[in-house]
């Protein structure tokens, strides 16, 4: 399917979700959606399964809101603390691109256990496990509608620019770091400062969606910088479809309903969502975007039968 | 002080010898299937969970630690020949969140049949209480697990130097393909690798019931620890999985003298100074 | 010319079939917003169904179930719709679900959850969108720092409680002299710490140390020989639930207990002691802000009523604060004769009463209620009358916390 056509799916869906779900649903999809295309960057473009972006979007929200409680307007407290973002992920990223595989993974997830550790205990800035509270936003935007429209604006141009990224020779040069790491260097591509890039791009997203984040309720929680929730990130990416720019966006909004609906009858229903995640990883690799591709396939065989 | 510091070695050491009985089958299960097993801490919940019921049903806490831990392993040969093994020649990363999954389903199944609410096991008549070292007063469990732990390790260790299944495993730890070349089913080896990795993991949650206790989420808790400890090992190594174990335990129980509110992060400071500067791990060598 | 009409065509259908597709996905996640029919008043109940504290929200629940049977789900003239989200203990997710429901099912008035960490961002929620919040729980914010208009609390103040360990404790062990602290290393913790090391001198205790330890952890031992090393006369814990299940088991492995007492001086009583063997129990002093054998009016209609829903076991704190929460909420509308939020709060504000745990009054300050913490003894097995015989209270005490230890500057208007 065309991109372009999958483009105006998900601006159909950003105008009509708030017409059928409550809109701090649909908001929280865009904004994770921000953050599982940008995980994608790093998963399905070049092959980097990080367990600690959440480390980043946490970060961002706690830099943002700390800025727009001491009074900062909205064009500097988003700005700055995504920058805030870009800069730390470029010193970490520096660290966790020196390794591959399992041992990145290790490394991802070290880091976010201690910028974990570092919110809890710096009770002072941070709130610590009560949180960051009492984060104010503009008055333009405290009417429910408004907000959402800044959301979706922000999801938007999200979208176009890390589109533009990916579409670009970088994001070739990183698919084929994934698809064969020596042969990238042999040919002669510095693959660290490549991973390196694409790490820092995807950080740099995620801090951005955790900025809008700090807004949403007014407060930053602490399980926003927890390691489950880079599970979280990891579950909505791959569930959306990692082959695929906008699968992850599905993925989001997947992964956010099921949880809404499932919570609401079954006390157990992690187990459901276990299940779904087996389903994918050994049927659905693809994700959503294969199962939508399956369908419409069929659909069309079904047409084109004699 | 050095009462406190002798004290807090011993406790390090206790603590030490479990997580290293932990490590020590997830790192087997690395080695040889080169699987991350993020399951490993479920394995290891429901061996508390089957030597609690086992312990209940016989009266008899040795019953327990000996029957728990054999179905645990029937649990991890399902997981093995059901699951993990379609997923061989798939990418790494979805092996991975296949088994993160299942460790989800698993929790979620303790609860079901155990219910959310926590249990408690005391320790067999005979290691109950404690005894004084002159340094300190020292629960004779934990003692004892001390002398447990490192006799199963030594057994673990005399298996895989002495006999020929030890010396399969260890060929395949080196090189697999080299394995399936010699004409030796590679699908029993892995499938016997994962149910040795159960049966250890559900083997340390049993023994830890008495200092744990028993809760649905004890898999998840314990689950980054053991990371921690096959990370700072280096993979495939026994012997590495065994003393990380121990400095991990050391750590924690150290750093609880002069900086508490730390003890739980100081394991994962540890862990990123090992990938950064000896990636390999202490005792790894690929 | 033709060829790339059609083309254009068949981009066009495939449009088309896109966007029916994105609005057939869009209807099948459909969630009709209902705002609340008029003859009825919408209860959001956000307990934790999964994560750390699953065991407690069946139990809250229930709590919750018995108030609400007792009125026959009506009050001032309305019917009641008692709706559940589940706070996964995930402050964040809590929010979501809370303003969620707010906006889908028209809620009014929240209760709960559990973790004082979530309800700090649920009393946000709360407070933007002016619906009456009743917690229960540790944290003394809710009516201190982040105290506002539509936000009350239920449980004893965090000073009341560690009054009430230590006079008691004092009282039933007068050589007692010294202890020592186990905290839990969060704001929570280090409250009821400053507030022991205030009171403990008051009391005649000298406190032989202090160790925090991280939230959620298991492994004690470093702690415990830390603490023997000091030879106190009790080991004074401030923590709860798994923190203080372990801690006590370890305490029981090294022998500390039964020789000498151990206190949880923040204790869910029921809900943990029957995690624990009979013989780690020995000689533990909890307190806590419900223990079921209390005599009061109420009190025993609400214990058989659970007793049946439970299978026999008797109610702690949890399924106590529950029903609390919902009493509370349901007498604030019958005195407003009303279910407008504001009117409700008004009714509640300075009301004074007797309930289930005994007199109870509400600080109009700070909408803190002030009412009774208990503090009990476990008993021996053998003088247990049933497996569930626990424990004898001791002592109730209900000191309020000071006016000048209170961080409620203004609560503000609606």
């Amino acid at each position: 399917m065309r991109d372009r056509n999958i483009f105006l799916i998900v601006l159909a869906f950003v105008v009509i979700g708030p017409f059928v779900q409550p809109k701090v649903i649909i908001t929280e999809m865009l904004i994770f959606g921000i953050v599982a295309v940008a995980n994608n960057i790093m998963i399905g473009y070049t092959g980097m399964l990080s367990f600690g972006q959440a480390m980043f979007f946490g970060i961002g929200a706690y830099v943002a809101g700390l800025l727009l409680k001491a009074g900062m307007p909205l064009i500097v407290a988003l700005p700055v603390g995504t920058l805030f973002v870009l800069v730390l992920s470029i010193a970490v990223g520096y660290f966790c691109v020196q390794r591959t595989g399992l041992y990145f993974i290790c490394i991802t997830f070290a880091f976010n256990q201690m910028f974990y550790f570092i919110a809890y205990s710096w009770t002072g800035l941070t709130g610590g496990e009560d949180g960051l509270p009492g984060i104010p936003r503009p008055s333009l935007l405290l009417d429910p509608v408004a907000f959402y429209v800044f959301v979706a604006v922000v999801f938007l141009a999200c979208l176009v620019a890390m589109k533009r990224i990916v579409d670009s020779p970088l994001g070739l040069i990183c698919q084929t770091i994934r698809e064969n790491p020596s042969r990238a260097a042999a040919v002669g591509y510095n693959v660290k400062l490549y991973k390196l890039t694409a790490f820092t791009i995807a950080s740099t997203f995620t801090g951005l969606a955790g900025t809008v984040y700090a807004m949403l309720y007014g407060i930053v929680p602490i399980d926003q910088i927890h390691w489950l929730k880079s599970g979280d990130f990891i579950f909505m990416t791959l569930l959306g479809g990692t082959g695929n720019f906008f699968g992850p966006i599905m993925g989001a909004v997947g992964y956010i309903w099921m949880s809404e609906t499932f919570s609401l009858y079954w006390a157990r229903w992690p187990l459901i969502m276990g299940i779904v995640f087996v389903v994918v990883v050994l049927y659905l690799r693809g994700g959503i975007v294969e199962l939508i591709g399956k369908v419409y396939g069929s659909i069309q065989r079904a047409r084109e039968a004699p | 002080m050095s009462f406190l510091i002798l004290s807090q070695i011993l406790n390090g050491f206790a603590t030490g010898m479990l997580y290293a009985l932990v490590g020590v089958g997830l790192t087997l299960v690395l080695g040889v299937l080169n699987l991350p097993n993020f399951a490993h801490g479920t394995l290891f919940a429901f061996g508390a969970y089957f030597t609690y019921t086992v312990a209940n049903l016989t009266d008899s806490f040795y019953l327990g630690v000996l029957i728990g831990p054999l179905l645990v392993v029937l649990i991890g040969f399902v997981i093995e020949s059901q699951g993990v093994r379609r997923l061989y020649a798939a990418h790494h990363d979805y092996q991975l969140l296949f088994l993160f999954a299942i460790a989800l389903i698993l929790q979620e199944t303790v609860i079901l049949i155990w219910g959310p609410v926590g249990f408690s096991l005391l320790p067999p008549k005979f290691l109950a209480g404690a005894v004084d070292l002159g340094f300190t007063v020292y629960p004779k469990y934990r003692l004892a697990l001390i002398l447990f732990t490192a006799t199963i390790v030594v057994a673990l260790y005399l298996m895989l130097t002495r006999t020929n299944v030890g010396a399969i495993l260890r060929a395949g730890i080196e090189n697999r393909e080299m394995v399936k070349v010699l004409g030796i089913n590679i699908n029993k080896v892995f499938l016997f690798t994962f149910g040795l990795g159960a049966y250890l993991a559900g083997l340390a949650g049993g023994l830890a019931t008495p200092i744990w206790g028993l809760t649905p989420t004890m898999g998840f808790d314990i689950l980054p620890i053991s990371f921690v400890i096959v990370v700072v090992a280096g993979l495939g190594s026994i012997l590495g999985a065994i003393a990380a174990g121990i400095l991990i335990g050391l750590a924690q129980s150290l750093t609880t003298i002069w900086w508490p509110e730390a003890a739980n992060v100081v394991i994962y400071l540890i862990m990123g100074l090992t990938i950064i500067l000896r990636p390999q791990g202490l005792f790894g060598s690929r | 010319m033709i060829s790339r009409l059609s083309e254009k065509l068949r981009s066009l259908r495939t449009m088309g079939l896109s966007m029916a597709g994105a609005a057939a996905l869009a209807t099948v996640m459909f969630l009709p917003t209902q705002s609340a029919a008029e003859e009825e008043v919408v209860i959001l109940g956000i307990w934790p169904i999964t994560g750390p504290y699953a065991d407690m929200g069946p139990l809250l629940d229930r709590g919750v179930e018995i108030a609400l049977e007792e009125v026959g789900y009506k009050v001032a003239g309305k019917k009641i719709k008692y709706i559940t989200r589940d706070s996964e203990t995930k402050a964040g997710t809590a929010a979501r679900r809370a303003q969620g429901a707010i906006d889908s099912e028209g809620v009014k008035f929240i209760i709960g959850p559990w973790s004082s960490g979530v309800a700090l961002a649920v009393t946000e929620v709360a407070k933007k969108n002016k619906v009456m919040y009743y917690f229960s729980g540790g944290t003394e914010d809710i009516t201190g720092k982040r105290c506002h208009k539509y936000a009350f609390m239920w449980a004893a103040n965090a000073w009341t409680a560690m009054d009430a360990n230590l006079k008691i404790f004092k009282k039933f062990n007068p050589d007692a002299k010294s202890i020592y602290l186990f905290v839990v290393d969060y704001a929570f913790g280090w409250t009821l710490q400053k507030y022991v090391e205030k009171l403990a001198p008051k009391y005649g205790l000298k406190i032989a140390g202090v160790d925090r330890h991280p939230l959620g952890h298991r492994e004690y031992s470093s702690f415990i020989t830390k603490a023997m090393a000091t030879k106190p006369d009790a080991v004074y814990m401030i923590n709860f639930g798994l923190d203080a299940i372990s801690a006590v088991r370890q305490l029981y492995n090294f022998g500390f207990t039964p020789k000498k007492p151990v206190i949880l001086s923040w204790s869910a009583g029921v809900e943990e002691l029957v995690q624990m063997d009979p013989a780690m129990r020995a000689n533990l002093q909890f307190g806590t802000n419900y223990y079921y054998t209390v005599d009061t009016p109420g009190n025993k209609s609400f214990v058989d009523a659970y007793k049946k829903k439970s299978g026999g076991i008797p109610p702690g704190y949890a399924p106590g604060a529950g029903y609390g929460l919902m009493k509370m909420t349901l007498l604030g509308m019958q005195k407003a004769n009303s279910t407008d939020p504001k009117k409700v709060i008004q009714a509640l504000e300075g009301l004074k009463g007797k309930n289930f745990v005994g007199d109870f009054a509400i600080n109009g300050r700070n909408h803190q209620t002030v009412r009774p913490y208990f503090v009990a003894r476990t008993k021996p097995e053998d003088k247990m009358a049933n497996k569930y015989d626990f424990a004898t209270i001791q002592d109730i005490s209900s000191t309020e916390q000071p006016r000048d230890l209170n961080q409620c500057q203004d609560i503000g208007g609606f």
